[in-house]
């Protein structure tokens, strides 16, 4: 981060190393939330009668295809692992922006659900158009609708000052229940009987990696059954473009600098307004080009599957534990989405539920905050023993910046 | 959490993996060929006490009483549906079997994929995109007449309401759906046709909650309807009919619950109409282990007890009981076919 890696130089004679320590710190801290919580959840299976061992092997079974059992094959775990993570990526980028402008996105749901039923309408309403019209067409529709979602909250935020946190969770419920009157008996439903949608026209799916076929036979199994799908290689561009807008755009340095310090980031001619505003707009589009990627390349029609979706919350654990930045939310994602697919073969082989994973994810999330705190404990008296800043450091703001820091801790990793 | 507590809680984790180990090194051999069976729940979950569970029931009793491995994977969101049915087919299990009606996508899907799998399916069919059959030769269809099981408990409300034994005396019955899909729809049509049979004036109102997981959102209709006067409310919406029933108990009035016994939800329950989906799975499983595998639609009715009603928490009069035995008895005969469609939709 340029503003504080100054302001460290400034402060201490060979700049690089506590940015380093940081970094590694940080690191530290996400590594052992992960393994905090896997030893936590051994002593929850062990003590609910289970066993923590083959718990654990069926799950990496079911989300790596690795160390199987029961006949698993490891190129379909591989691709459900990837299927699940996919979303998680994209909705992570859109948790982690607002993030760095210190906002706080907990309607990547409902933005995700939104950019779902725009892709969904033009894909249903336009089926005819050829590929090289309606698929971007419907990505793009998804975008925007997303953009849309997340710009209410924006302008509300930079104009009346009403609570991101408050009104993203508000139209998260907004956004369901519009889904709920769109395909149980309002214009998207399939027909009377169905709570789905009519399924998008052939030009809108995004196409699989591998051919769609139930006859040709890879891995021993029909090559249908992989469902791996481009909307990775869009998901990874669109981590690719959080990192370069955030560290290599005007744009970025507007965010980080909102997020470190509203007051220092007006005084250096940055618009506050202007740039909360954009930045829930590009977070918006993010997570709406999630729900549209999955209409578009897995599910085909909008289904009741996203009455209780949860990747837009879980999103919000993928940009915690990715630390904010582009590779780590990628791989967050990669263990969401592990996990996800690991739970269905750990009930399967191991007898074990899966509600372990959400657990799992609980307690990850759990010990991330808590040695937040800890952390925050430990730096505070560290800056009230730093007599030798710049005086033009108010302290308050310091310390803001500081807890900020912490919770990004991005030095050195993007 | 304090540093000295966290290596406390390591040594304890890693001392339970030790243990663990220990004991895992004994699986249960197995050199015949056992019959394996996949069962993937919908979203309800095992503990819906409703069809999830039932199915489970039904599982459980084939593995004790026909030798079977059966295995089961709770699908947690919609995006389950086909890994988890995939999971069971791609290890060449003899039956996989998706419960509900929400999954018929799913198993249209997979069963084209996996053709020599056999496959069941309660509730639907396997459907393509557009919701049309596939007739795929390796699904077997468990259906059920749900509307016979609503007319005996529309019968149980109609003769109630017309001696004047409902807590409100109002003339005024309801219920509650998940969604406006067949399975649910065929026990409103029953109920509503039957309870009009018995007590003409008798209003029903129906809403939907458009959710089977949230008992809140099924609260809501319910107190909406007990306030217009409704005093016998049954639910046809799963796990979150349980907010139907409660919602029936905070108001004193009567609740009928659905698909299992449920009169141990709560006080208010004075009748279940039961769906015998653990029937079904039981049977499904018997013919694949027999060979007897049959594709395409088997029909659970009140002629081959496939479908019927339990009394709960109330005694019912005398009166109650003969018009339950009189409806039972023109049912299985043929005289009487309770309606599949909500009869006059648009009149209460």
């Amino acid at each position: 981060m340029a503003a504080s890696t100054t302001s460290a130089g400034r402060r201490a004679p060979a700049p690089l190393i506590p940015s380093i320590r940081r970094a590694v710190r940080a690191l530290a801290v996400r590594l052992g939330s992960v393994v905090f919580a896997f030893l936590l959840g051994a002593v929850i299976v062990a003590a609910t009668g289970g066993n923590p061992v083959a718990a654990y092997q069926a799950l990496i079974c079911g989300g790596f295809g690795l160390l199987c059992t029961g006949g698993e094959n490891a190129g379909l775990q591989i691709s459900n692992t990837v299927v699940f993570l996919t979303p998680l990526i994209m909705t992570g980028v859109a948790v982690a922006l607002p993030f760095r402008a210190g906002l706080f996105n907990i309607g990547a749901e409902g933005q995700l659900i939104v950019g779902a039923i725009a892709c969904t309408a033009v894909g249903v309403h336009f089926a005819t158009l050829p590929t090289a019209v309606l698929l971007p067409l419907v990505l793009i529709a998804g975008m925007a609708a997303g953009a849309c979602w997340a710009g209410v909250v924006g302008v509300l935020k930079a104009t009346t000052g009403a609570h991101e946190v408050v009104t993203t969770i508000m139209l998260n419920y907004v956004a369901q229940w519009l889904l709920r009157y769109l395909i149980i008996g309002g214009p998207l439903q399939l027909k009377n009987g169905f709570s789905v949608s009519s399924p998008i026209g052939a030009g809108a799916h995004l196409p699989r990696l591998l051919p769609n076929s139930n006859t040709l036979i890879i891995f021993g199994l029909p090559a249908s059954v992989y469902r791996i799908h481009t909307g990775l290689l869009v998901a990874l561009a669109a981590a690719a473009i959080y990192a370069f807008v955030l560290w290599r755009t005007a744009f970025g340095y507007e965010v980080r600098a909102v997020g470190q310090s509203q007051k220092a980031a007006r005084y250096a001619g940055v618009s506050v307004r202007r740039t909360i505003i954009l930045t829930m707009l590009v977070s918006g589009a993010f997570a709406g080009l999630a729900g549209a990627v999955q209409i578009a390349a897995v599910d085909h029609n909008l289904t009741d599957k996203y009455f209780a979706d949860t990747t837009g919350f879980d999103a919000i654990a993928v940009a915690l534990l990715g630390l904010g930045t582009a590779a780590g939310i990628v791989l967050a994602a990669i263990l969401f989405g592990a996990l996800h697919a690991g739970g269905a073969v750990m009930q399967a082989d191991a007898g074990i539920s899966g509600n372990l994973v959400y657990v799992l994810q609980a307690l990850i999330l759990f010990s991330i905050a808590a040695n937040f705190l800890r952390s925050l404990k430990l730096r505070l008296p560290a800056i009230g023993r730093a007599t030798g800043t710049p005086a033009a450091e108010v302290p308050a703001t310091a310390a803001v910046a500081e807890v900020r820091a912490a919770l990004h801790d991005d030095e050195g990793i993007a | 959490m304090h540093p000295g507590l966290r290596i406390v809680t390591a040594l304890a984790a890693a001392g339970a993996l030790l243990s663990a180990c220990g004991t895992s090194g004994t699986p249960a051999a197995s050199p015949t060929k056992t019959i394996k069976v996949g069962l993937v729940t919908d979203i309800g979950g095992l503990n819906d006490k409703s069809f999830n569970h039932l199915a489970y029931l039904g599982l459980t009793k084939a593995k004790t009483d026909l030798g079977i491995q059966g295995d089961v994977t709770e699908s947690h969101t919609g995006d389950d549906y086909i890994p988890n049915l995939t999971n069971f087919a791609s290890k060449n299990y003899d039956l996989v079997i998706g419960v509900g009606f929400l999954m018929q996508q799913a198993i249209g899907t997979v069963s084209g994929q996996f053709p020599s799998v056999h496959f069941a399916i309660i509730d639907g069919v396997g459907t393509d995109a557009n919701g049309n059959d596939l007739k795929h030769s390796n699904v077997e269809s468990l259906v059920f007449k749900e509307q016979d099981a609503g007319a005996l408990v529309g019968t149980i409300s109609g003769v109630l309401e017309k001696d004047g034994l409902t807590p409100k005396k109002s003339h005024k019955i309801s219920a509650v759906g998940g969604v406006s899909i067949p399975p649910v729809n065929h026990y409103i049509a029953g109920y509503k046709w039957a309870a009009k049979m018995q007590d003409p004036t008798v209003k029903v109102l129906v809403g939907y909650s458009n959710d089977f997981t949230d008992p809140a959102k099924c609260s809501g209709v319910a107190n909406s309807q007990i306030s217009q006067g409704a005093d016998i409310l049954f639910q046809v919406a799963g796990g979150c009919g349980l907010g139907v029933l409660q919602a029936a108990g905070q108001a004193k009035v009567y609740s009928i619950g659905v698909d299992a016994d449920q009169k141990s939800a709560d006080s208010s329950v004075i009748a279940s109409a039961l769906k015998r989906v653990d029937v079904a799975t039981y049977d499904a499983i018997k013919a694949v282990k027999d060979g007897n595998f049959q594709s395409g639609a088997v029909t659970f009715s009140l002629q081959n007890d496939g479908v019927g009603y339990q009394a709960d928490n109330i005694t019912l009069p005398a009166d109650v009981m003969a018009a339950v035995q009189d409806m039972t008895t023109k049912i299985k005969a043929g005289t009487l076919t309770p309606p599949a469609d909500i009869p006059d939709p648009t009149v209460p």
